[in-house]
Protein backbone atom coordinates (compact mmCIF):
# COMPACT_ATOMS: atom_id res chain seq x y z
CA UNK A 1 0.00 0.00 0.00
CA UNK A 2 2.52 1.95 0.56
CA UNK A 3 4.62 1.66 -2.43
CA UNK A 4 1.77 2.56 -4.36
CA UNK A 5 1.62 5.63 -2.70
CA UNK A 6 4.44 6.76 -2.95
CA UNK A 7 4.10 5.35 -6.88
CA UNK A 8 1.04 8.07 -6.91
CA UNK A 9 2.91 11.06 -5.24
CA UNK A 10 5.72 10.51 -8.09
CA UNK A 11 3.41 9.90 -11.07
CA UNK A 12 1.61 13.17 -9.57
CA UNK A 13 4.53 15.03 -9.02
CA UNK A 14 6.00 14.24 -12.68
CA UNK A 15 2.65 15.56 -14.35
CA UNK A 16 2.33 18.56 -12.78
CA UNK A 17 6.40 18.78 -13.77
CA UNK A 18 4.79 18.43 -17.24
CA UNK A 19 2.69 20.79 -17.05
CA UNK A 20 5.39 23.54 -15.39
CA UNK A 21 7.41 22.82 -18.37
CA UNK A 22 5.00 23.36 -20.71
CA UNK A 23 3.26 26.18 -19.54
CA UNK A 24 6.97 27.38 -18.87
CA UNK A 25 8.05 26.79 -22.48
CA UNK A 26 4.89 28.72 -23.61
CA UNK A 27 6.06 31.88 -21.36
CA UNK A 28 9.55 31.41 -22.28
CA UNK A 29 8.53 32.39 -25.96
CA UNK A 30 8.52 36.10 -26.75
CA UNK A 31 4.02 37.03 -26.98
CA UNK A 32 3.06 37.66 -30.79
CA UNK A 33 2.27 41.33 -29.91
CA UNK A 34 5.42 42.68 -29.55
CA UNK A 35 4.75 46.11 -28.66
CA UNK A 36 7.94 48.76 -30.51
CA UNK A 37 9.66 50.26 -27.43
CA UNK A 38 11.05 53.49 -27.75
CA UNK A 39 13.95 52.41 -28.75
CA UNK A 40 13.00 51.86 -32.37
CA UNK A 41 11.06 48.67 -34.11
CA UNK A 42 11.42 45.02 -32.85
CA UNK A 43 13.39 43.91 -35.43
CA UNK A 44 14.32 40.23 -36.12
CA UNK A 45 17.18 38.86 -39.13
CA UNK A 46 15.54 36.77 -41.58
CA UNK A 47 16.52 34.46 -44.33
CA UNK A 48 15.40 33.29 -47.82
CA UNK A 49 14.68 34.42 -51.26
CA UNK A 50 11.61 37.15 -50.81
CA UNK A 51 8.40 36.37 -52.09
CA UNK A 52 7.27 38.10 -55.82
CA UNK A 53 6.00 41.86 -55.39
CA UNK A 54 3.64 42.42 -58.71
CA UNK A 55 0.98 44.79 -58.69
CA UNK A 56 -0.58 47.99 -59.42
CA UNK A 57 0.62 50.93 -57.79
CA UNK A 58 -1.51 53.71 -56.44
CA UNK A 59 -0.99 55.75 -59.13
CA UNK A 60 -2.22 52.85 -61.35
CA UNK A 61 0.97 51.80 -63.28
CA UNK A 62 2.30 48.12 -62.92
CA UNK A 63 4.70 47.56 -60.90
CA UNK A 64 6.83 44.00 -60.42
CA UNK A 65 9.58 43.96 -57.73
CA UNK A 66 11.57 41.72 -60.30
CA UNK A 67 13.04 44.58 -62.10
CA UNK A 68 15.11 45.77 -58.90
CA UNK A 69 17.22 42.99 -58.86
CA UNK A 70 20.52 44.19 -57.93
CA UNK A 71 19.37 46.88 -56.00
CA UNK A 72 18.20 46.86 -51.69
CA UNK A 73 14.63 46.85 -51.44
CA UNK A 74 12.76 47.96 -48.58
CA UNK A 75 9.46 47.00 -48.73
CA UNK A 76 6.84 48.63 -46.16
CA UNK A 77 3.72 47.58 -45.25
CA UNK A 78 1.71 49.94 -44.26
CA UNK A 79 -1.98 52.22 -44.29
CA UNK A 80 -3.15 55.74 -44.36
CA UNK A 81 -5.68 54.46 -41.34
CA UNK A 82 -2.25 53.23 -39.54
CA UNK A 83 -1.11 56.33 -37.46
CA UNK A 84 2.43 55.58 -36.61
CA UNK A 85 2.58 55.15 -40.72
CA UNK A 86 2.09 59.28 -41.07
CA UNK A 87 5.28 59.41 -38.98
CA UNK A 88 7.67 56.74 -40.61
CA UNK A 89 6.84 57.23 -44.44
CA UNK A 90 8.69 60.47 -44.33
CA UNK A 91 11.58 58.52 -42.93
CA UNK A 92 11.16 56.56 -45.63
CA UNK A 93 11.19 58.91 -47.98
CA UNK A 94 14.25 60.71 -46.84
CA UNK A 95 16.05 57.20 -46.89
CA UNK A 96 14.96 56.75 -50.70
CA UNK A 97 16.40 60.45 -51.78
CA UNK A 98 19.55 59.92 -50.24
CA UNK A 99 20.39 56.61 -51.05
CA UNK A 100 18.54 56.13 -53.75
CA UNK A 101 21.93 56.80 -55.89
CA UNK A 102 23.49 54.32 -53.81
CA UNK A 103 21.15 51.55 -54.74
CA UNK A 104 18.22 51.77 -52.39
CA UNK A 105 14.69 51.35 -54.02
CA UNK A 106 11.84 51.91 -51.58
CA UNK A 107 8.02 49.86 -52.18
CA UNK A 108 5.14 50.10 -50.07
CA UNK A 109 2.11 47.73 -49.68
CA UNK A 110 -0.48 49.42 -49.12
CA UNK A 111 -2.82 47.21 -47.35
CA UNK A 112 -6.69 47.23 -47.17
CA UNK A 113 -7.31 50.94 -47.59
CA UNK A 114 -8.91 53.26 -49.78
CA UNK A 115 -6.19 54.16 -52.45
CA UNK A 116 -7.84 58.24 -52.59
CA UNK A 117 -7.02 58.26 -49.14
CA UNK A 118 -3.93 57.11 -49.24
CA UNK A 119 -2.89 59.20 -52.22
CA UNK A 120 -4.15 61.88 -50.29
CA UNK A 121 -1.84 61.38 -46.85
CA UNK A 122 1.22 60.81 -49.27
CA UNK A 123 0.43 64.21 -50.92
CA UNK A 124 -0.25 65.52 -47.80
CA UNK A 125 3.05 64.25 -46.36
CA UNK A 126 4.71 65.82 -49.19
CA UNK A 127 6.08 61.93 -50.20
CA UNK A 128 4.48 61.42 -53.27
CA UNK A 129 7.70 60.43 -54.74
CA UNK A 130 7.15 56.79 -52.69
CA UNK A 131 5.66 54.43 -54.30
CA UNK A 132 3.39 51.69 -53.38
CA UNK A 133 1.57 48.51 -54.82
CA UNK A 134 -1.91 49.38 -53.84
CA UNK A 135 -3.39 45.49 -51.58
CA UNK A 136 -6.32 46.23 -50.92
CA UNK A 137 -7.19 42.28 -49.72
CA UNK A 138 -4.03 42.58 -47.80
CA UNK A 139 -3.10 38.88 -49.11
CA UNK A 140 0.47 40.67 -50.90
CA UNK A 141 1.12 41.54 -47.38
CA UNK A 142 0.10 38.32 -46.10
CA UNK A 143 2.55 36.43 -48.55
CA UNK A 144 4.88 38.83 -47.30
CA UNK A 145 4.36 37.42 -43.67
CA UNK A 146 3.85 40.76 -42.48
CA UNK A 147 1.48 40.61 -39.26
CA UNK A 148 0.15 44.41 -38.75
CA UNK A 149 1.48 48.14 -39.62
CA UNK A 150 3.59 49.33 -39.88
CA UNK A 151 6.17 46.58 -41.35
CA UNK A 152 9.40 46.61 -43.23
CA UNK A 153 11.00 43.80 -45.05
CA UNK A 154 14.95 44.43 -46.16
CA UNK A 155 16.21 42.40 -49.10
CA UNK A 156 19.69 42.80 -50.24
CA UNK A 157 21.17 42.91 -53.69
CA UNK A 158 20.79 39.32 -54.26
CA UNK A 159 17.13 39.13 -53.42
CA UNK A 160 17.15 37.73 -49.82
CA UNK A 161 14.94 38.80 -47.08
CA UNK A 162 17.43 39.90 -44.00
CA UNK A 163 15.68 42.37 -41.51
CA UNK A 164 12.30 42.13 -40.56
CA UNK A 165 11.03 45.34 -38.74
CA UNK A 166 7.72 45.40 -36.42
CA UNK A 167 6.98 49.16 -35.66
CA UNK A 168 7.97 52.46 -37.69
CA UNK A 169 11.40 52.31 -38.31
CA UNK A 170 13.78 55.63 -38.36
CA UNK A 171 16.64 57.35 -39.60
CA UNK A 172 18.77 55.84 -36.70
CA UNK A 173 17.29 52.20 -37.80
CA UNK A 174 18.37 52.79 -41.05
CA UNK A 175 21.77 53.58 -40.56
CA UNK A 176 22.44 50.40 -38.61
CA UNK A 177 20.32 48.11 -40.77
CA UNK A 178 20.33 49.24 -44.51
CA UNK A 179 22.89 51.15 -45.00
CA UNK A 180 25.93 48.05 -44.15
CA UNK A 181 23.85 46.15 -46.90
CA UNK A 182 24.41 49.29 -49.40
CA UNK A 183 28.14 48.47 -48.99
CA UNK A 184 28.39 45.21 -49.69
CA UNK B 1 -25.09 -8.14 -6.39
CA UNK B 2 -25.80 -9.56 -9.94
CA UNK B 3 -28.18 -6.52 -10.42
CA UNK B 4 -25.93 -4.23 -9.23
CA UNK B 5 -22.87 -5.25 -11.56
CA UNK B 6 -25.12 -5.49 -14.26
CA UNK B 7 -26.01 -1.73 -13.84
CA UNK B 8 -22.84 -0.43 -13.62
CA UNK B 9 -21.78 -2.13 -16.31
CA UNK B 10 -24.70 -0.74 -18.19
CA UNK B 11 -23.54 2.82 -17.09
CA UNK B 12 -19.93 2.35 -17.87
CA UNK B 13 -21.42 1.24 -21.64
CA UNK B 14 -23.64 4.44 -21.61
CA UNK B 15 -20.85 6.91 -20.38
CA UNK B 16 -18.51 4.87 -22.90
CA UNK B 17 -21.22 5.64 -25.21
CA UNK B 18 -21.46 9.20 -24.78
CA UNK B 19 -17.76 9.75 -24.24
CA UNK B 20 -17.47 8.23 -28.35
CA UNK B 21 -20.16 10.49 -29.51
CA UNK B 22 -18.53 13.57 -27.80
CA UNK B 23 -15.17 12.58 -29.58
CA UNK B 24 -16.61 11.43 -33.03
CA UNK B 25 -18.97 14.86 -32.66
CA UNK B 26 -15.75 17.14 -31.98
CA UNK B 27 -13.29 15.47 -33.94
CA UNK B 28 -15.06 13.16 -36.45
CA UNK B 29 -14.27 13.80 -40.14
CA UNK B 30 -15.73 17.12 -41.76
CA UNK B 31 -14.97 18.83 -44.92
CA UNK B 32 -12.14 21.53 -44.80
CA UNK B 33 -13.74 24.71 -46.28
CA UNK B 34 -12.33 27.95 -46.26
CA UNK B 35 -14.38 28.90 -42.95
CA UNK B 36 -12.36 25.83 -41.33
CA UNK B 37 -9.01 26.05 -42.50
CA UNK B 38 -9.27 29.58 -40.84
CA UNK B 39 -10.72 28.05 -37.87
CA UNK B 40 -7.01 26.41 -37.71
CA UNK B 41 -4.80 29.35 -38.12
CA UNK B 42 -4.47 31.89 -35.02
CA UNK B 43 -4.75 35.29 -35.93
CA UNK B 44 -0.49 36.40 -35.96
CA UNK B 45 -1.52 40.13 -33.96
CA UNK B 46 -4.44 38.70 -31.48
CA UNK B 47 -4.26 36.81 -28.60
CA UNK B 48 -5.81 33.37 -28.66
CA UNK B 49 -8.18 34.33 -31.38
CA UNK B 50 -8.16 32.44 -34.74
CA UNK B 51 -8.22 33.80 -38.28
CA UNK B 52 -11.93 33.04 -38.65
CA UNK B 53 -12.63 34.66 -35.18
CA UNK B 54 -10.61 38.05 -35.23
CA UNK B 55 -11.66 41.62 -36.91
CA UNK B 56 -8.58 42.80 -37.38
CA UNK B 57 -7.11 43.60 -40.99
CA UNK B 58 -4.79 41.06 -41.28
CA UNK B 59 -6.65 38.22 -40.02
CA UNK B 60 -8.83 39.95 -42.44
CA UNK B 61 -6.47 39.58 -44.99
CA UNK B 62 -5.43 35.90 -43.82
CA UNK B 63 -9.75 35.14 -45.18
CA UNK B 64 -9.30 36.48 -48.35
CA UNK B 65 -5.74 35.04 -48.85
CA UNK B 66 -7.32 31.71 -48.20
CA UNK B 67 -9.99 32.05 -50.04
CA UNK B 68 -7.75 33.24 -53.09
CA UNK B 69 -5.78 29.99 -52.60
CA UNK B 70 -8.80 27.53 -52.25
CA UNK B 71 -10.00 29.29 -55.29
CA UNK B 72 -6.93 28.79 -57.63
CA UNK B 73 -7.00 25.20 -56.99
CA UNK B 74 -4.77 24.21 -53.67
CA UNK B 75 -5.54 22.02 -51.36
CA UNK B 76 -6.29 22.88 -47.28
CA UNK B 77 -3.03 20.90 -46.55
CA UNK B 78 -1.36 23.48 -49.03
CA UNK B 79 -2.71 26.64 -47.84
CA UNK B 80 -1.99 25.63 -44.51
CA UNK B 81 1.83 24.73 -45.03
CA UNK B 82 1.69 28.34 -47.00
CA UNK B 83 0.70 29.74 -43.93
CA UNK B 84 3.46 27.79 -41.69
CA UNK B 85 6.31 28.93 -44.01
CA UNK B 86 5.57 32.71 -43.82
CA UNK B 87 4.34 32.75 -39.85
CA UNK B 88 5.75 29.32 -38.59
CA UNK B 89 4.26 26.59 -36.64
CA UNK B 90 2.65 28.98 -34.27
CA UNK B 91 0.46 30.19 -36.61
CA UNK B 92 -1.45 26.23 -36.23
CA UNK B 93 -3.91 26.50 -33.68
CA UNK B 94 -3.41 22.94 -32.90
CA UNK B 95 -0.44 22.04 -31.85
CA UNK B 96 2.16 19.49 -33.80
CA UNK B 97 2.80 16.45 -33.52
CA UNK B 98 6.58 17.01 -32.71
CA UNK B 99 8.34 18.06 -29.86
CA UNK B 100 6.43 19.74 -27.07
CA UNK B 101 3.30 19.59 -29.21
CA UNK B 102 3.66 15.75 -29.10
CA UNK B 103 3.81 15.94 -25.34
CA UNK B 104 0.56 18.05 -25.39
CA UNK B 105 -1.51 15.18 -27.86
CA UNK B 106 -0.19 12.13 -25.45
CA UNK B 107 -0.35 13.74 -21.93
CA UNK B 108 -4.64 13.42 -22.04
CA UNK B 109 -4.20 9.65 -23.40
CA UNK B 110 -1.11 9.16 -20.44
CA UNK B 111 -3.30 10.37 -17.67
CA UNK B 112 -6.31 8.47 -18.83
CA UNK B 113 -4.38 5.55 -18.85
CA UNK B 114 -2.48 5.96 -15.99
CA UNK B 115 -5.52 6.59 -13.85
CA UNK B 116 -7.46 3.67 -15.27
CA UNK B 117 -4.18 1.73 -13.94
CA UNK B 118 -4.60 2.55 -10.60
CA UNK B 119 -7.91 1.94 -10.61
CA UNK B 120 -7.53 -1.71 -11.99
CA UNK B 121 -4.56 -2.32 -9.56
CA UNK B 122 -6.56 -1.50 -6.68
CA UNK B 123 -9.76 -3.28 -7.63
CA UNK B 124 -7.20 -6.17 -8.15
CA UNK B 125 -5.97 -5.75 -4.23
CA UNK B 126 -9.55 -5.21 -2.90
CA UNK B 127 -10.74 -9.13 -2.51
CA UNK B 128 -7.24 -9.81 -1.09
CA UNK B 129 -8.81 -7.48 2.00
CA UNK B 130 -6.36 -6.22 4.19
CA UNK B 131 -3.44 -8.27 5.27
CA UNK B 132 -3.36 -9.13 8.77
CA UNK B 133 -1.28 -6.90 9.61
CA UNK B 134 -2.89 -4.05 8.66
CA UNK B 135 -6.16 -5.18 9.89
CA UNK B 136 -6.79 -4.03 13.21
CA UNK B 137 -5.47 -0.18 12.43
CA UNK B 138 -7.63 0.18 9.72
CA UNK B 139 -11.64 -0.44 9.65
CA UNK B 140 -12.69 -1.43 5.74
CA UNK B 141 -15.78 0.61 5.64
CA UNK B 142 -13.93 3.75 6.51
CA UNK B 143 -11.76 2.83 3.87
CA UNK B 144 -14.50 1.90 1.23
CA UNK B 145 -15.74 5.45 1.34
CA UNK B 146 -12.86 7.82 0.08
CA UNK B 147 -12.92 5.60 -3.01
CA UNK B 148 -16.84 5.47 -3.71
CA UNK B 149 -16.16 9.24 -3.75
CA UNK B 150 -13.74 9.28 -5.88
CA UNK B 151 -15.91 6.55 -8.50
CA UNK B 152 -18.82 9.51 -7.97
CA UNK B 153 -16.00 12.25 -9.35
CA UNK B 154 -15.20 10.69 -12.13
CA UNK B 155 -18.69 9.93 -13.06
CA UNK B 156 -19.68 13.25 -12.25
CA UNK B 157 -16.68 15.07 -14.50
CA UNK B 158 -17.10 11.96 -17.46
CA UNK B 159 -20.90 12.91 -16.97
CA UNK B 160 -20.33 16.53 -16.71
CA UNK B 161 -18.10 16.51 -20.21
CA UNK B 162 -20.27 14.28 -21.96
CA UNK B 163 -23.27 16.71 -21.54
CA UNK B 164 -21.65 19.67 -22.39
CA UNK B 165 -20.39 17.78 -25.98
CA UNK B 166 -23.78 16.79 -26.73
CA UNK B 167 -25.39 20.20 -25.39
CA UNK B 168 -22.68 22.33 -27.58
CA UNK B 169 -24.06 23.52 -30.49
CA UNK B 170 -23.15 20.90 -33.88
CA UNK B 171 -20.28 22.07 -35.16
CA UNK B 172 -20.86 21.11 -38.32
CA UNK B 173 -24.04 23.27 -38.50
CA UNK B 174 -21.87 26.55 -38.40
CA UNK B 175 -20.58 25.53 -41.37
CA UNK B 176 -21.62 28.66 -42.99
CA UNK B 177 -18.08 30.36 -43.43
CA UNK B 178 -16.75 33.72 -41.95
CA UNK B 179 -15.31 35.31 -45.03
CA UNK B 180 -18.58 34.27 -46.90
CA UNK B 181 -20.27 36.75 -43.75
CA UNK B 182 -18.28 39.31 -44.26
CA UNK B 183 -18.53 39.31 -48.09
CA UNK B 184 -22.56 38.71 -47.47
CA UNK B 185 -22.64 41.74 -45.35
CA UNK B 186 -20.37 43.98 -48.32
CA UNK B 187 -22.77 42.70 -50.87
CA UNK B 188 -25.64 43.63 -48.78
CA UNK B 189 -24.20 47.40 -48.15
CA UNK B 190 -23.49 47.19 -52.34
CA UNK B 191 -27.53 46.36 -52.72
CA UNK B 192 -28.31 48.78 -50.32
CA UNK B 193 -26.55 51.59 -52.39
CA UNK B 194 -28.34 50.35 -56.03
CA UNK B 195 -31.51 50.67 -54.32
CA UNK B 196 -30.89 54.01 -53.11
CA UNK B 197 -29.40 54.47 -56.74
CA UNK B 198 -33.05 53.59 -57.65
CA UNK B 199 -30.87 50.73 -59.82
CA UNK B 200 -33.72 47.89 -58.42
CA UNK B 201 -32.99 45.50 -60.82
CA UNK B 202 -29.01 44.93 -60.09
CA UNK B 203 -29.79 45.37 -56.21
CA UNK B 204 -32.45 42.54 -56.88
CA UNK B 205 -29.50 40.13 -58.26
CA UNK B 206 -26.96 40.90 -55.95
CA UNK B 207 -29.64 40.09 -53.33
CA UNK B 208 -30.11 36.92 -54.70
CA UNK B 209 -26.55 36.12 -54.73
CA UNK B 210 -26.89 36.86 -50.83
CA UNK B 211 -29.80 34.71 -50.08
CA UNK B 212 -28.23 31.24 -51.96
CA UNK B 213 -25.62 31.90 -49.69
CA UNK B 214 -27.57 32.84 -46.72
CA UNK B 215 -31.55 32.33 -47.48
CA UNK B 216 -32.75 33.99 -43.91
CA UNK B 217 -36.18 35.74 -43.95
CA UNK B 218 -34.68 39.66 -43.79
CA UNK B 219 -32.78 39.14 -47.20
CA UNK B 220 -35.29 37.07 -48.92
CA UNK B 221 -38.11 39.80 -48.35
CA UNK B 222 -35.12 42.63 -49.39
CA UNK B 223 -34.76 40.46 -52.16
CA UNK B 224 -38.78 40.62 -53.06
CA UNK B 225 -39.12 44.28 -52.32
CA UNK B 226 -36.31 45.52 -54.97
CA UNK B 227 -38.40 43.06 -57.60
CA UNK B 228 -41.02 44.69 -56.95
CA UNK B 229 -39.58 48.02 -57.13
CA UNK B 230 -37.79 46.43 -60.52
CA UNK B 231 -41.34 45.78 -62.05
CA UNK B 232 -40.49 41.87 -61.42
CA UNK B 233 -43.73 41.25 -59.49
CA UNK B 234 -44.12 38.19 -60.24
CA UNK B 235 -40.91 37.02 -59.15
CA UNK B 236 -41.36 39.20 -55.89
CA UNK B 237 -44.51 37.35 -55.33
CA UNK B 238 -42.50 33.72 -55.53
CA UNK B 239 -40.03 35.35 -53.21
CA UNK B 240 -42.59 36.49 -51.13
CA UNK B 241 -44.46 33.25 -50.79
CA UNK B 242 -41.46 30.72 -49.95
CA UNK B 243 -40.88 33.54 -46.88
CA UNK B 244 -44.47 33.19 -45.84
CA UNK B 245 -44.11 29.84 -46.16
CA UNK B 246 -41.56 29.45 -43.67
CA UNK B 247 -42.69 32.16 -41.41
CA UNK B 248 -46.75 32.64 -41.56
CA UNK B 249 -46.34 35.20 -39.17
CA UNK B 250 -44.57 37.23 -41.43
CA UNK B 251 -46.57 40.80 -41.97
CA UNK B 252 -44.11 42.07 -44.03
CA UNK B 253 -44.05 38.91 -46.30
CA UNK B 254 -47.70 38.96 -46.39
CA UNK B 255 -47.54 42.63 -47.17
CA UNK B 256 -44.70 42.24 -50.41
CA UNK B 257 -46.89 39.29 -51.56
CA UNK B 258 -49.88 41.69 -51.41
CA UNK B 259 -48.42 44.52 -53.11
CA UNK B 260 -46.63 41.85 -56.22
CA UNK B 261 -50.51 39.99 -56.37
CA UNK B 262 -51.65 43.54 -57.12
CA UNK B 263 -49.17 44.62 -59.48
CA UNK B 264 -48.81 41.22 -61.46
CA UNK B 265 -53.08 41.65 -61.83
CA UNK B 266 -53.76 38.93 -59.19
CA UNK B 267 -57.28 38.83 -57.98
CA UNK B 268 -55.94 37.25 -55.18
CA UNK B 269 -54.31 41.03 -54.20
CA UNK B 270 -57.16 42.02 -52.22
CA UNK B 271 -57.85 38.81 -50.36
CA UNK B 272 -53.34 39.03 -49.22
CA UNK B 273 -53.87 43.05 -48.14
CA UNK B 274 -57.01 41.95 -46.33
CA UNK B 275 -55.16 39.29 -44.07
CA UNK B 276 -51.95 41.99 -44.39
CA UNK B 277 -54.63 43.98 -42.32
CA UNK B 278 -55.94 42.26 -40.27
CA UNK B 279 -52.49 40.67 -38.89
CA UNK B 280 -50.92 44.24 -38.71
CA UNK B 281 -53.41 47.17 -38.59
CA UNK B 282 -50.89 49.58 -36.78
CA UNK B 283 -48.25 49.09 -38.94
CA UNK B 284 -47.29 52.24 -40.95
CA UNK B 285 -48.03 50.71 -44.33
CA UNK B 286 -51.79 49.86 -43.10
CA UNK B 287 -52.94 53.77 -44.05
CA UNK B 288 -51.48 53.10 -47.69
CA UNK B 289 -53.08 49.42 -48.22
CA UNK B 290 -56.36 50.59 -46.80
CA UNK B 291 -56.34 53.90 -49.42
CA UNK B 292 -55.55 50.72 -52.04
CA UNK B 293 -57.99 48.79 -51.09
CA UNK B 294 -60.77 51.55 -51.19
CA UNK B 295 -59.42 52.64 -54.61
CA UNK B 296 -61.31 51.68 -57.42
Amino acid sequence: MRRGRVLSALLAAAAVTALGVTLASGVGRPSGDAAPTAAGPVTQARSGTAPALTGTTLTGATFDAAALRGKVVLVNVWASWCDPCRQELPVLAAAQRRWAARGLAVVGIDIRDNAESARALLSGLGVQDLQSIADPQGTTAVAWGARGVPETFVVDRSGQVRWWAQGAVDAAWMEQRVSPLMSS
Amino acid sequence: MTLRRFLTLGLLVVLLGAAGTAVWRSAGPRPESAHSIAEQLLCPTCQGESVAQSQSPMAAAMRDTIDQQLAAGRTPEQVRRFFVDRYGPDVLAEPSYRGLGLLLWLLPGLTVALVAGLALRRRRRKPDGPSPAEAPAEAPPARRRPSRAWDAVAVAVIALVAAVAVASPHRASDTRPAPTADRNTSLQSLAQSLEDQGRYAEAAEVYRDVVTQRPDDRTRLKLAFALLRAERATEAAITAEQVLHDSPTSTDALLILGLAQRASGSPAATATLRRFLKAAPADPAAAEVRRLLAAP
